[in-house]
């Protein structure tokens, strides 16, 4: 048959007369044996082209390698379920051990822990069914993206990097961290302040603040928290001037006799509870004019060096406590959007002591260097009292904390928040920072601190909080 | 976590066959590394990919930096600018988070379209949908001679134009969009602003020409 096709192709007619001799030819044992042999040939040739389409199908599909991140335990199966994978027998790769990374062969899994980010090309080594087994095998080249450790991203460049004394007081400088512990009154009060990542990152300003004082004549403690606008330029002044105002305004004006009727204003509400009206009156009184004190401070500075104070916008949220026989009376004032909670003794009430300034595009924020929140009808309702056995925590923190651990407004309200925030202030958290509550630990400073350096991914705000307990 | 979506609306008609949709592909993947390195990006910006030929198609739908990982792009048919108007109002409506009480909503989107030619369907009704949506801003980019800046500043007042659709051109336009995005999101996780208009963003290279 072989043979009638070939002379066919090549046009050569068989006549009648030679038809005996053809049919003696192809049975000539010579011929049978190289019919066989060709066809053995285009067997292999006709193999060897479908094992190239195959291996060529293979170099032409997109093999992903998910995406791996820096230090990340890292363990994807590739997905060789495509039809044009099918026909793999050996996979290998060549370069993955220098990115920290193997193949499992057994799984078809890579895995690992990589140790370098970058835009990589990884070389798979493979075969098909059919090849031989002593050939070389197929080289594939294949994408390996390793995403950088988001936290090695961050630079941390301190605000005074190679500068002055003078360079400082010129700048309004001020530390990139603080923190401290105290013995507030019959409580202790722990507070930090530091600068978010997204202000280390370059170098700038802390614009967070915080000031506090107990007051031994009176039995009166005070506890300010501030935090400076971003697109202020000088907010870290203007937080600064606003904390230490109502300090000193607290300082210069609890006075004796205005004391000493608000105490009995306080016994005689407790004994016989009704109308709370003085209560109201006097919080108002004086709360407004220590927050109209920071305000005219602030004003005051302002115009001194020339500066509109709109450059020294800075949230402000303070509280006034004391203990007497029958318990704490607590007063507070807020402007901006930093939330003041109450936690009570078993930890199963949350007062939120003021409601927040909060606006979805810009425009809602509102400042202690806004003039206007003083003439405004809501003025009245910023502030907050209570009196209450005893509490477990007093917390002011500015929205670097708020906004990573609470997210909306309105879970400032729920009780189980506030118990999921003090587990993870005791540690229930990813790095099992923990803060130990207690009055002999010397430490607790130094871990507040360090727990505040929690991640949350978008929240990188200068982070204030003060936790009187 | 609050994003930062990014569209990318691009042109893969016929006419961007060979040099100008490779620059674009390596305009886009330049993009992703770059902004990889970026702390703040690589948190926030999320970004998705509509192409837009005889059809407009999503072939990479909002994804995060990270895992990013970018897909072959074929230049063929005709530029159903419309229809990618329309899909990317859609789009919109159905990845980006609105705030309720309950959780913070994702930052108002970014779109970016580049197009080197005139649309060829009926792309009024695509135009109107895609107005009713809100992005913290819109960038037109046209490519080459062949676009019509009139037809963009339509869809924006930002428009920019590039003289030709070579690689060199397309890949400055890239940088830009790269640094806008950057910009974009170190101001919303810094001050918790977002950008509101072309002018707050870093000012385009001189092979972008700003239409007025």
């Amino acid at each position: 048959m072989y043979i009638e096709n070939l002379f066919k192709r090549f046009n050569v007619r068989v006549p009648a007369n030679r038809q005996k001799l053809f049919e003696q030819f192809m049975h000539e044992e010579f011929n049978v044996e190289a019919v066989k042999l060709i066809m053995e040939k285009h067997k292999i040739i006709m193999e060897n082209w479908e094992l190239k389409v195959r291996i060529e199908d293979i170099l032409a599909k997109q093999l992903i390698i998910p995406n791996a991140t820096v230090a990340k335990p890292y363990q994807e199966a590739l997905d060789f379920n495509q039809p044009e994978f099918m026909e793999i027998s050996f996979i290998a790769f060549d370069n993955l051990d220098q990115y920290g990374l193997n193949f499992n062969p057994d799984l078809k899994l890579i895995e690992g822990i990589p140790n370098q980010s970058g835009d990589f090309k990884v070389k798979m080594k493979f075969k098909v069914f059919g090849e031989d087994e002593n050939s070389e095998p197929n080289t594939k080249m294949i994408s390996l993206v390793i995403n950088a450790d988001p936290k090695s991203l961050w630079k941390n460049i301190a605000s005074d990097d190679q500068k002055d004394k003078t360079w400082k007081e010129q700048h309004y400088w001020k530390p990139d961290q603080v923190e401290d512990f105290q013995k507030l009154g019959s409580k202790h009060i722990v507070v930090s302040s530091k600068r978010g990542r997204s202000h280390a990152n370059v170098g700038a300003f802390r614009e967070d603040d915080y000031a506090f004082k107990h007051f031994e004549a009176n039995g009166w403690s005070v506890v300010c928290v501030a935090d400076g606008a971003g697109s202020a330029k000088l907010a870290r002044q203007g937080s600064k001037i606003a904390c230490k105002a109502v300090v000193d305004y607290f300082e210069q004006n609890l006075t004796d006799d205005n004391l000493r009727q608000f105490d009995e204003i306080l016994l005689h509400h407790h004994q016989e509870g009704g109308d709370s009206q003085p209560i109201s009156h006097f919080v108002y009184n004086n709360l407004s004019k220590a927050a109209l004190y920071a305000h005219q401070q602030i004003e005051g500075f302002a115009a001194e060096i020339n500066h509109p104070i709109k450059d020294f916008h800075s949230t402000l949220i303070f509280a006034l406590l004391k203990k007497f026989d029958f318990g704490y009376a607590i007063l507070t004032f807020g402007v901006g959007d930093c939330p003041i909670g109450l936690l009570n003794k078993d930890l199963t009430e949350i007062k939120l002591m003021n409601w927040l300034d909060v606006g979805e595009f810009g425009g809602g924020t509102r400042f202690i260097t806004m003039p206007e929140i003083f003439s405004s009808e809501k003025f009245p309702t910023r502030f907050g009292f209570t009196l209450t056995n005893d509490f477990s925590y007093l917390m002011l923190m500015t929205d670097g904390i708020y906004d990573a651990k609470f997210v909306v407004e309105a879970n400032l309200e729920k009780l189980e928040n506030w118990k999921t925030f003090v587990d993870d202030l005791k540690g229930n958290n990813e790095d099992r920072a923990a803060v130990s509550f207690d009055v002999s630990n010397q430490e607790i400073a130094h871990q507040l601190s360090a727990w505040m350096d929690f991640w949350s991914p978008g929240n990188h705000d200068d982070r204030t909080l003060a936790i009187i307990f | 976590m609050r994003r930062l979506p990014v569209y990318l609306l691009l042109d893969t008609s016929g006419s961007m066959t060979g040099e100008p949709i490779e620059a674009v592909k390596n305009g886009v993947q330049v993009m992703i590394s770059a902004l990889r390195q970026n702390p703040q990006a690589i948190e926030t910006a999320f970004i998705s990919i509509i192409t837009f030929d005889s059809v407009a198609q999503q072939i990479i739908p909002l994804t995060d930096l990270a895992s990013f990982q970018m897909v072959d792009l074929r230049a063929t048919g005709t530029t159903a600018l419309g229809e990618a108007l329309k899909l990317v109002s859609n789009r919109i409506d159905n990845e980006v988070a609105k705030t309720t009480t309950e959780q913070k909503g994702d930052w108002k989107p970014l779109v970016f379209i580049m197009t080197d030619g005139i649309p060829t369907d009926d792309w009024l009704p695509g135009l109107n949908e895609f107005k009713q949506r809100k992005t913290a801003f819109t960038v037109a980019c046209a490519a080459g001679v062949g676009a019509d800046t009139a037809v963009l500043k339509q869809i924006t007042e930002n428009v920019v134009s590039l003289d030709t659709a070579d690689s060199a051109s397309i890949g400055k336009f890239f940088q830009w969009v790269t640094a806008s995005i950057g910009v974009t999101s170190t101001r919303i996780e810094d001050g918790g602003k977002e950008i509101q208009g072309i002018k707050e963003l870093p000012p385009p290279p001189p092979e972008l020409n700003i239409v007025v």
